[in-house]
């Protein structure tokens, strides 16, 4: 007989109160098996060395070694809808062509002429060739060398390979990603189990409705890491407490490359024992951003309802309507809670079903104390309707607050929130006497996890 | 002293994302419709001075077919590194008989 292994979790303790696998009990639609899923292996509590974040040591490791092995998001399919489009996508020191070159085929190609080095396209945009700015060296869009003026001085490069160099490319919900290691694994294992766990939410078929960009002063790990926990709702949102079960929340990891925190909403905070199911209600409505509507007049929630139920089935209700599709199979869950997902290193995906919010951290070219924060709100649109074009990117200068872009919504206060601490934590670290943070056993696992994970690709 | 010029070009002939190089008053203006709405530029590159007709345009970006320096067509202003010289742009109207009315100056 096979006996069960039960894998030690990490951390034994967990905030008093509802848990979110109770709350998937009150469901009264069948709950997906990804939901069930709560896994979070024992990683250890040992302190951790600021120098991960604040030493230019470490984001030259990152840079030899995680940077040039890891698949990584470079932009949406619909970013560059016709063949020819192509965006240029900037990691660290390197920049890639993403170019679509078929209905649905797509190539990378380092953006460096094979004649002086320039780069080969400066921007985002369509090509029929790619003609270097410089002398004229010319490439079509598959990267075949189409000469250069002057052909009769270049007679030894005739048996040359003059093709343009490739990098690994594939795609998964509509986004593009490429990996400079071309003995990488297969992009489909790299992701395991994020496409499974999204098989309810096509994000291939959902459209790009907002993008926005800005530099924060901070490593891109303190960015990401900003969002990998819900620890930080007590201090840092806490006009949010009245209907976030922040305490409550659930964190898993899948493997290497993934992994995922779940904090109800509909419920008020552990914190906040008083708060009444009608203030849960107004509350989420009016500030959460996320949800169907963004104010609670004319809601009256009926006698008998708690508001995480109301709020679900309103949600459901203006959801479809919008997306002209019956969401009779969602759970409560799906409509209304936090599940974010990262993608490791610096990808995070959100699930939903009208509303899929994502973050990308990059670091800002070579600088280690600075990263690039992009947030991306994916939407669906009515069935049988043509799709919408992406939104522009709107990158808004290094002063300027995420409040000022009305295209993110509610979203752009709570950034603000954030932003607050980013600079700040990598500021503090370069002053700290301690020299290490201490994480929190389970509530920070996320952030052990990426740095485990880290430390994988710099030991390999 | 600004000259206006009334064209003889329905405003509905121009498509959108479409480009119209026109010959007014001397000058060559390209002629653009994005999202809905008219644009007129110097249809000449600030980089090397191609010619801008023919671009593509995608979401009021209008960029250079010969090294793809993109210009916002509201307000000519380039992105990139190629050039930092804005495009010339003109007003442009719809007249009362549907043809559509720049302002030169």
């Amino acid at each position: 007989m096979s006996e069960l292994i039960k894998v030690k979790q990490q951390g034994e303790e967990r905030c008093e109160g509802v848990s979110y696998q109770d709350l998937l009990n009150d469901e009264t639609i069948e709950v997906p098996a990804y939901l069930r899923e709560d896994n979070n292996p024992y990683m250890g509590n040992d302190d951790i060395s600021v120098d991960r974040w604040i030493s230019r040591d470490f984001h030259d490791q990152e840079k030899e070694k995680l940077w040039p092995k890891v698949w990584q998001m470079t932009c949406r399919e619909e970013d560059i809808p016709e063949i020819g489009d192509h965006h240029i996508y900037e990691i660290v020191d390197q920049s890639i062509i993403v170019t679509r070159t078929g209905e649905n085929e797509f190539k990378g190609f380092i953006n460096s002429c094979l004649h002086r080095g320039r780069i080969l396209r400066d921007n985002d945009g369509h090509a029929e060739e790619f003609v270097c700015p410089f002398h004229g060296a010319t490439w079509d869009i598959n990267g075949n060398f189409k000469g250069i003026p002057c052909k009769w001085d270049f007679s030894h490069l005739d048996e040359k390979d003059m093709s343009l160099p490739q990098v690994k490319i594939g795609t998964w919900g509509g986004f593009i990603f490429i990996n400079f290691d071309e003995n990488c694994i297969p992009l489909d294992d790299y992701l395991s189990p994020l496409p499974e766990h999204f098989s309810r939410f096509p994000l291939h078929d959902y459209y790009k409705g907002a993008h926005v960009q800005r530099v924060v002063q901070c490593n891109w790990k303190v960015g990401a890491e900003a969002f990998m926990e819900s620890f930080h709702t007590l201090e840092t949102h806490s006009e949010i407490l009245t209907f976030t079960g922040d305490a409550n929340s659930q964190y898993d990891t899948f493997g290497d490359h993934v992994s995922r925190s779940v904090t109800p909403m509909g419920i008020p905070s552990p914190h906040r024992p008083d708060v009444t199911e009608a203030e849960t209600m107004r509350d989420i409505l009016e500030l959460s951003g996320r949800m169907a509507t963004d104010s609670a007049e004319g809601h009256e929630m009926p006698e008998g309802l708690t508001a995480r139920t109301y709020v679900a089935e309103t949600n459901r209700e203006m959801f479809s309507e919008i997306i002209g599709e019956s969401l009779d199979h969602a759970t409560k869950s799906e409509l209304e809670d936090a599940i974010l997902y990262m993608l490791f290193p610096n990808t995070q995906v959100w699930t939903g079903y009208h509303g899929n919010i994502v973050y990308r951290f990059l670091p800002n070219g070579d600088d280690h104390n600075s990263c690039i924060f992009e947030t991306m709100i994916l939407l669906r649109y009515e069935k049988g309707t043509k799709r919408p074009d992406p939104a522009e990117k709107n990158i808004l200068r290094p002063d300027q607050a995420f409040s000022e872009a009305p295209e993110i919504g509610g979203l752009g206060p709570v950034f603000d929130q954030d932003d607050s601490n980013m600079a700040a934590v990598q500021k503090g670290m370069i002053a700290s006497r301690k020299g290490a943070v201490s994480l929190a056993s389970y509530q920070e696992s996320r952030i052990r996890h990426l740095h485990q994970t880290i430390d994988k690709y710099l030991n390999a | 002293m600004t000259t206006t010029a009334d064209t003889l070009i329905p405003a509905i002939d121009i498509t959108d994302n479409q480009t119209l190089a026109v010959t007014l008053e001397g000058k060559n203006i390209l002629i653009c419709k994005a999202n809905g709405d008219y644009y007129a530029v110097d249809n000449q590159c600030t980089h090397q001075r191609a010619e801008l007709s023919g671009g593509r345009i995608r979401n009021c970006y209008l960029a250079c077919p010969l090294h793809g320096v993109r210009f916002d067509l509201r307000t000519g202003m380039p992105k990139g590194e190629l050039t930092r010289v804005p495009l010339k742009t003109y007003p442009v109207s719809v007249a009362e008989d549907g043809n559509l009315h720049l302002e030169l100056d």
